[in-house]
């Protein structure tokens, strides 16, 4: 009987053998989809809300603070410390650092998986969309870093340490990429065009164009004190070709997924800078103040923006000094000096740039797309009216800050304010309409040409000193390091972008 | 017919004389004695009294005391493992016993081990090195984890404990890392047979004993989880005879100590000038006078704060002495057919952080019966846990803060008029740590049922069919709490609540047929077996990060939505193999064993998942065949292995070979979904990774077995490692699970224990383990170097882990060079390497002294030759509380031991760049991370145990109460650091990691109480 109960078992296990294939057949992830379970239309507006919180956190934040718009209170002495100090390592940490890098090529994969998926599904909209926007996220990458991987990256371990290409090169590789989304979206036919999933400009295909082209120009201009003649001229004609011209009055490239008052889906710009979801004020609405340059700015022009964007204390408009390593209540404390105005401020109603929790978030104004291409007129660049152009960016500016077309009018027709055909006055008045929405553009144009000459932080021995980019972070000094090194010079305040002045 | 008569006549004068004798022997005396060792005098408690032919048997107490009835004329025999038996004769006259134990020469090739699939066999069989620690040893510290107490007391084992909480996480790692996936180095933890996958919560005093398998190849059969070796432990079960009851209570307490250094010159401020809102030490020197603090109270009083240093540490004020009670009951008996073992334990521990606590109580009921051939045995474990404590803010908060903060002021932070409130505290850069202990909340609810059913069928004497299912549940609910608090800004807290409940099953099956058969000389044992495994998680998790009131935990009860994290997710494991093992011996001196194991696991691909893995092994016990040794009173007994084997092992987690997408930033947004892929680049070829090694090693007694040496040599070569490696980010992507790389390690373990004295009534004992790791990363997949975690790489031709760490540029004299415009130091391009950050070596000494009822012990341990570094450092250095920034009173000063850079290249000694000494200047030195690094070389008295065993003569007139004893304990009570290493404790790492100090990082505790222990 003892024989008999082993060959039982024996038999049992053989019968457990047969059925093993299926016992392991339980690898299929239950709870998330892959790629093949997603649609593209599943995967767009992420990557395109991905693209504008970088744009309105990181970016504006960090241009912002390094293009002359903001400062801290005395209590927030110790906050952007690093920033204020020009602390390349303090930047690139792993840890506590300020990871551009990482965020943007993060948001570069998203778009890359979006175009092959599309370009295997025969989806041309979609992939026009994927490429534009990876065109602009390198062209952000090169002003930041210089020179980045372009053709070796976003392949996982193809190539897990990705060389780097000159940051020229990358411009130029990138302007092509926009140049051939924009040919792929105006081939898309009706019926494969986006709908809501576009959360930029839910399908409109000429608004794409419009705004690629307006990419395409910021590049160009970027290069403006390169002496790049031939290549400028040779991109511009394409545009020209291309016939959709530019984003214009009324054309902001806006981004609005349906945003919540519910923490996390807010927008984010009012989330971080304004009040959290309970309407408590945040740490950087507490912290970050106007710097006196740029109200002085403001107020020398009786500019009626000045109101819309800030709180008067005790009547007057006190800003601060950037990078102040001194504590000065008095002059500089949180309750002294002019915070943002927002709709609590404003009996409910939409402010300037706090209009209310909900509202859309900036990728590009329309302002900055007149402002580029009024400096491209002023240049010569393009045969159209700079002045027009100037008056209609100002408008527009004027416009979105909720106020009317009126109030501009009577702006502009103040001898300061009124066209001069100087690029001082041009960029001076770029500078007062992009504050604190693409902050980054100011110091860019700083980088680029100087202007507006707004002090260094107080934090700085030598005046002469102003940082021109990030240190490649510590992540890619972890993995890459023979790249990073062969690139030379990594400081913050020495190494300079190749468009830069 | 006379000689009939006769014949009658003796048979009844026989039988008279049997009756006489019978009657004689019905006569029942009481035997009592004391059982000692021969040769120290000791005591010899748990020796077992049996009444031959009888179930009549006695185990002796404590003392080694014993009493029982007999019959006159009986045959008792006393016996204990390590001993010759004795018997004697129940003489008519009662009398005390005194009996001396002489230890077995020949015993230690008798020793049974548990080996792998808890089959006990002979140490002598097996070809790898083992170690058994037994109940006492485990339990001298009086841990509340076992593996707590195994550190330091096995060769080449290394045990961390990597925080103060009161639910402190273990890192235990065997034999060097075989894997450069850091939580894939961990032995597998088998209970009674079953494999299961944490022990943390098992009862130590509930353990017999933990024989410690190092070696991959003992633990073959365990397939990929023995691969870094096996802890098998066997819990304790009824014995045969009275049912005997004890009692124990440990109390101790614990006191943090070894805080990180801080400076207590400066207080708060900015730029050297006084700031009554900032916490931040940047202020100017304490003067000792009265200075306003912090904003005006609501009541319109200003606080004000004696701006002088303390001359005590402050920060110590935020901790408070923790407890630790634990009370332990247990009963176990037992007959010819029978055992059980009931035991109960209730463990209470208050934290070093004022509100942190936790309670374990569990039951294990480990019961067998026998049913002719079959043999049943069945446990059942259950424990509940509960802790409650504080996320990382509180110490982070207070060491950040100024020297001269008076603590005492900010526990009373519900009192709206007082400084401690929330919105009054002196800044709003930093929260009250008091706040922040009772506001922010993580409890913790764990439930673990753990059970085995074990069927042993003799079919015939030389086979038998086991048949084990092990069960493993284990249930957690987490419930983190965050209350909330209407203030202004940043004093602002928004109320929270994340409900947590994780449920995870594990089913593991075996069918085992043992063989075995002995043909004259040749022993042979043949194990044949088959293997399920069943692993099903599932965890919800539901959350709301805007809650409408205080003090209403539930996530319903708030206003918009739920928390993006809010879901549920399933997970299933599953593994099948076949397995065998044939061990034959000839003549009990040579051994050979064969193992094969063949696995198929569920998270590979189809086509990869299957893999085989072989190995052999031999032991040969040499003296048996040298005519001069093998009766040798030198050398007593001798033992040489050696193995070979390699084992596939598979570390991926289920669902790793595509990349999942989830919604992130705040999608989806109504109707509106948008997916990203996660940053882990998949690799849906990934394949088993395998381990090959080979031991060589001897275990030699001598002198009587007063001194025993164990020495070993290990080479393992680990192979196509599976890891998640952290990628460039251009490559879109963070981290890739890679195939990659090759890992060898050579290691040296050597354990010596003696009996230095051994005397009448007194006895030493000195036991030493040392083990040397020199671990080699061979080749990596691409590159020689890849990031592991922050500052810790794998990098060919060094020991994993590596430090890499920013430093000074430095001319070739190592002197620091000076930026001549900014008198900044200059930052190397390039990454130093300081050295691996796992000790290469390790030692552990016990020291046991009887005399006797009292005994000492104490448990050493050191280890040296790694680094670690502290994330808290820079963090201070920011704070301007680290010691460095008042180095030079916060001047312009000249930096020691620096030179400038010349247009030609060469280097002259800096006379004249003064560098700046304010907050960007130490700001960014804390930024060059060779200033968070040092070495972590240490030397601690780990355990120090002194027992008094209460005498037995106390004990006499009464039957109640057998024995008793008193122990003071301590642990942690003593530690010796590398010169450099003022950051705390090396041992307390963060997270399973290597040589990595968190900013989180509590500093560690010192223990220190007492046992009393009663055996009824």
């Amino acid at each position: 009987m003892q024989l008999r109960h082993t060959i039982t078992l024996l038999g049992f296990i053989t019968i457990l053998f047969q059925s093993c294939a299926d016992f392991l057949d339980v690898n299929d992830n239950p709870n998330a989809p892959v790629s093949e379970n997603l649609a593209l239309s599943a995967k767009l507006p992420a990557a395109l809300v991905a693209s504008v919180n970088q744009e309105q956190g990181q970016l504006n934040q960090l241009g912002a603070l390094w293009g002359g718009y903001w400062g801290t209170s005395s209590e927030g002495i110790n906050s952007f410390f690093h920033q204020k100090n020009y602390n390349g390592p303090g930047m690139r940490d792993v840890r506590d650092g300020y990871p551009v890098w990482e965020t943007t090529y993060t948001t570069l994969v998203y778009y890359h998986l979006i175009r092959e998926q599309a370009e295997q599904e025969g989806e041309p909209f979609y992939e026009g969309v994927a490429k534009i926007m990876q065109g602009w996220h390198f062209l952000r990458l090169v002003d930041i870093y210089n020179n980045v991987p372009f053709e070796e990256a976003l392949q996982g371990t193809t190539n897990s340490t990705p060389s780097y290409e000159a940051g020229q090169d990358v411009y130029q590789k990138a302007v092509n990429l926009i140049t051939e989304g924009i040919s792929a979206i105006q081939m898309a036919p009706a019926a494969q065009v986006a709908g809501t999933d576009d959360v930029l400009f839910k399908g409109n295909k000429t608004l794409w164009a419009k705004f690629g082209n307006t990419v395409k120009l910021r590049a160009l201009i970027r290069q403006s004190e390169k002496d790049n003649a031939a290549y400028i001229n040779a991109e511009l004609a394409k545009i020209a070709a291309e016939g959709s011209g530019f984003l214009g009055m009324g054309e902001s490239a806006l981004i609005q997924p349906g945003y919540l008052q519910t923490a996390g889906k807010m927008n984010p710009f009012y989330e971080s800078y304004y009040r959290n979801v309970q309407q408590a004020a945040t740490a950087n609405y507490q912290d970050i103040r106007p710097t006196t340059y740029l109200l002085e700015k403001y107020t020398e022009r009786n500019d009626p923006r000045l109101g819309q964007l800030y709180l008067a204390v005790n009547g007057d408009y006190n800003g601060v000094v950037f990078g102040d390593p001194v504590v000065n209540q008095a002059l500089y404390g949180r309750a002294n000096t002019s915070a943002l105005k927002g709709p609590l401020e404003n009996n409910g109603q939409p402010a300037g740039l706090l209009k209310s929790p909900t509202q859309a978030s900036v990728l590009m104004g329309s302002f900055e797309s007149l402002f580029l291409q009024a400096e491209a007129a002023q240049r010569g660049w393009i045969n159209l009216s700079a002045e027009e152009l100037y008056n209609a960016a100002i408008t527009e500016s004027f416009v979105y800050l909720g106020l009317n077309g009126a109030a501009a009018d009577e702006y502009l027709n103040q001898s300061e304010v009124a066209y001069q055909g100087t690029l001082d006055q041009l960029i001076l008045q770029k500078w007062l309409s992009l504050n604190s929405i693409s902050s980054i553009e100011a110091w860019n144009d700083f980088r680029r040409l100087g202007m507006p000459q707004f002090p260094n932080s107080l934090a700085i021995n030598n005046p002469s000193v102003r940082p021109q980019r990030l240190m490649y972070p510590e992540t890619e000094r972890m993995t890459n390091l023979d790249e990073v090194v062969s690139q030379g010079d990594d400081q913050v305040t020495t190494a300079k972008v190749w468009w830069a002045n | 017919m006379m000689r009939r008569l006769k014949i009658t006549f003796i048979l009844a004068l026989g039988f008279s004389l049997l009756m006489l004798s019978h009657q004689l022997s019905a006569q029942r005396v009481h035997v009592f004695g004391t059982i000692t060792e021969r040769d120290s005098g000791l005591p010899l408690p748990g020796a077992v009294i049996q009444v031959e032919d009888t179930p009549v048997t006695s185990v002796s107490g404590r003392n080694g005391e014993f009493r029982m009835y007999a019959e006159v004329g009986d045959q008792i025999t006393i016996s204990f493992l390590g001993f010759l038996t004795q018997r004697l004769q129940v003489g008519a006259e009662e009398q005390t016993l005194d009996i001396r134990m002489e230890e077995d020469q020949k015993m230690l090739s008798e020793v049974v081990v548990t080996g792998a699939l808890g089959i006990r066999r002979a140490a002598k069989e097996i070809g790898g090195g083992t170690q058994v620690i037994g109940n006492e040893y485990l339990n001298q510290g009086k841990t509340v984890n076992p593996l707590t107490g195994l550190t330091s007391k096995v060769a080449g084992l290394r045990i961390n404990m990597y925080d103060s909480k009161v639910d402190p996480q273990i890192q235990i790692v065997m034999r060097g890392s075989r894997s450069l996936n850091r939580n894939a180095n961990a032995p597998i933890y088998v209970v009674d047979g079953v494999p299961i996958p944490d022990i943390s919560r098992l009862n130590p005093n509930d353990i017999e004993s933990i024989t410690v398998l190092k070696g991959a190849n003992a633990a073959a059969l365990y397939g990929s989880e023995g691969v870094n070796g096996a802890l098998m432990i066997t819990t304790k079960r009824g014995t045969k005879g009275n049912t005997r009851v004890t009692f124990s209570n440990t109390t101790t307490f614990s006191d943090v100590f070894l805080l990180p250094g801080a400076q207590n010159e400066f207080g708060q401020g900015q730029n050297g000038v006084y700031d009554p809102l900032q916490h931040e030490s940047w202020g100017p020197r304490f003067d000792g006078t009265m200075r306003d603090f912090g904003p005006e109270l609501p009541d319109g009083t200003q606080p004000q704060l004696l701006y002088a240093a303390p001359n005590r540490d402050n920060r110590l004020k935020l901790f408070q002495r923790g407890m630790n009670l634990q009370n332990d009951i247990s009963f176990s008996g037992g007959d010819d057919n029978s055992s059980y073992f009931l035991s109960l334990q209730d463990v209470r521990i208050t934290g070093i952080l004022p509100g942190d606590e936790s309670n374990r109580t569990g039951a294990r009921f480990n019961g067998s019966k026998k049913f002719g051939n079959l043999r049943t045995s069945y446990n059942l474990n259950y424990v509940t846990f509960s802790k409650s404590f504080a996320p990382d803010g509180p110490w982070l908060s207070t060491y950040t803060s100024p020297a001269n903060l008076d603590y005492t002021q900010m526990v009373d932070w519900q009192d709206p008029n007082s400084i401690a409130y929330p919105n009054n505290y002196f800044t709003d850069l930093v929260k009250n740590p008091f706040f922040l202990l009772d506001n922010y909340r993580q409890n913790n609810d764990q439930y673990t049922i753990n059970g085995k059913i074990e069927l042993d069928y003799e079919v015939k004497p030389w086979l038998s069919v086991i048949y084990r299912l092990g069960f493993y549940m284990d249930v957690n609910e987490t419930r983190n709490t965050t209350g909330k608090f209407e203030g202004i800004g940043r004093r602002n807290v928004n109320g929270a609540v994340t409900d947590i409940n994780d449920n995870f099953q594990r089913y593991n099956g075996d069918l085992i047929l043992n063989f075995r058969k002995q043909f004259g000389k040749f022993s042979n044992n043949l194990i044949l077996g088959q293997n399920f495994r069943a692993d099903n998680s599932k965890r919800v998790t539901v959350g709301a990060s805007n809650l409408l009131l205080p003090g209403i935990y539930n996530p319903d009860v708030r206003v918009g939505e739920l928390t993006s994290g809010s879901g549920s997710s399933i997970t299933e494991y599953r593994s099948l193999a076949v397995y065998g093992e044939w061990t034959g011996g000839y003549d009990n001196f040579l051994y050979v064993t064969l193992t094969g194991r063949n696995d198929w696991v569920s998270v590979l691909d189809p086509s990869n998942r299957s893999y085989f893995y072989p190995g052999v092994s031999t032991s040969f016990l040499f003296p048996e065949v040298i005519p001069f040794l093998k009766d040798s009173k030198f050398l007593t007994f001798g033992k040489l292995f050696a193995s070979w084997n390699r084992t596939g092992n598979v570390t991926l987690a289920p669902y790793r070979l595509n990349n999942p997408y989830s919604q992130t930033n705040g999608f989806p947004f109504g109707t509106l979904v948008g997916f990203t892929p996660s940053s882990a680049y998949p690799n849906p070829g990934i394949q088993p990774e395998f381990v090959t090694s080979y031991e060589v090693g001897t275990q030699l007694s001598f002198l009587d077995h007063r001194l025993h040496v164990e020495g070993s040599y290990v080479y393992s070569d680990s192979e196509g490692q599976i890891f998640n490696a952290s990628v460039s980010r251009a490559t879109g992507y963070s981290t890739a699970i890679v195939n990659a790389g090759r890992l060898t390690n050579r290691i040296v373990e050597l354990s010596i224990m003696g009996d230095v004295l051994q005397r009448q009534d007194q006895k030493l004992n000195v036991g030493i383990t040392f083990s040397r790791i020199n671990n080699n990363v061979e080749e990596l997949y691409e590159g020689d170097s890849y990031n592991i975690f922050r500052q810790s790489y794998a990098n060919v031709g060094q020991s994993y882990p590596s430090l890499m760490v920013s430093d000074y540029l430095r001319d070739p004299q190592g002197r620091v060079v000076i930026n001549q415009e900014t008198g900044y130091p200059q930052v190397s391009p390039v990454e130093t390497h300081l050295g691996t950050m796992v000790p290469p070596y390790q030692a552990g000494a016990s020291v046991i002294y009887k005399f006797r009822n009292l005994s000492i012990a104490a448990q050493f341990d050191g280890r040296w030759g790694g680094w670690l570094y502290s994330e808290i450092i820079p963090r201070q250095y920011t704070a301007g509380t680290h010691p460095r920034t008042v180095a030079y009173d916060r001047e312009p000063f000249l930096y020691p031991n620096s030179v400038i850079q010349q247009e030609d290249g060469s280097f002259v000694e800096n006379i004249a760049i003064l560098s700046p000494g304010d907050k960007a200047f130490w700001d960014f030195e804390g930024k060059i991370q060779s200033n968070t690094a040092v070495k972590s070389d240490f030397f601690k008295l780990r355990e120090l145990n002194l027992t008094y065993e209460l005498p037995q003569k106390w004990f006499g007139g009464q039957r109640f109460l057998e024995a008793a004893s008193l122990s003071l304990i301590g642990t942690n009570l003593f530690i010796l650091r590398h010169k450099d290493n003022d950051h705390g404790d090396p041992e307390y790492l963060y997270n399973s990691t290597d040589g990595y100090v968190s900013f989180r990082q509590v500093p560690p505790f010192r223990t220190y109480g007492f046992n009393v222990n009663l055996s009824f």
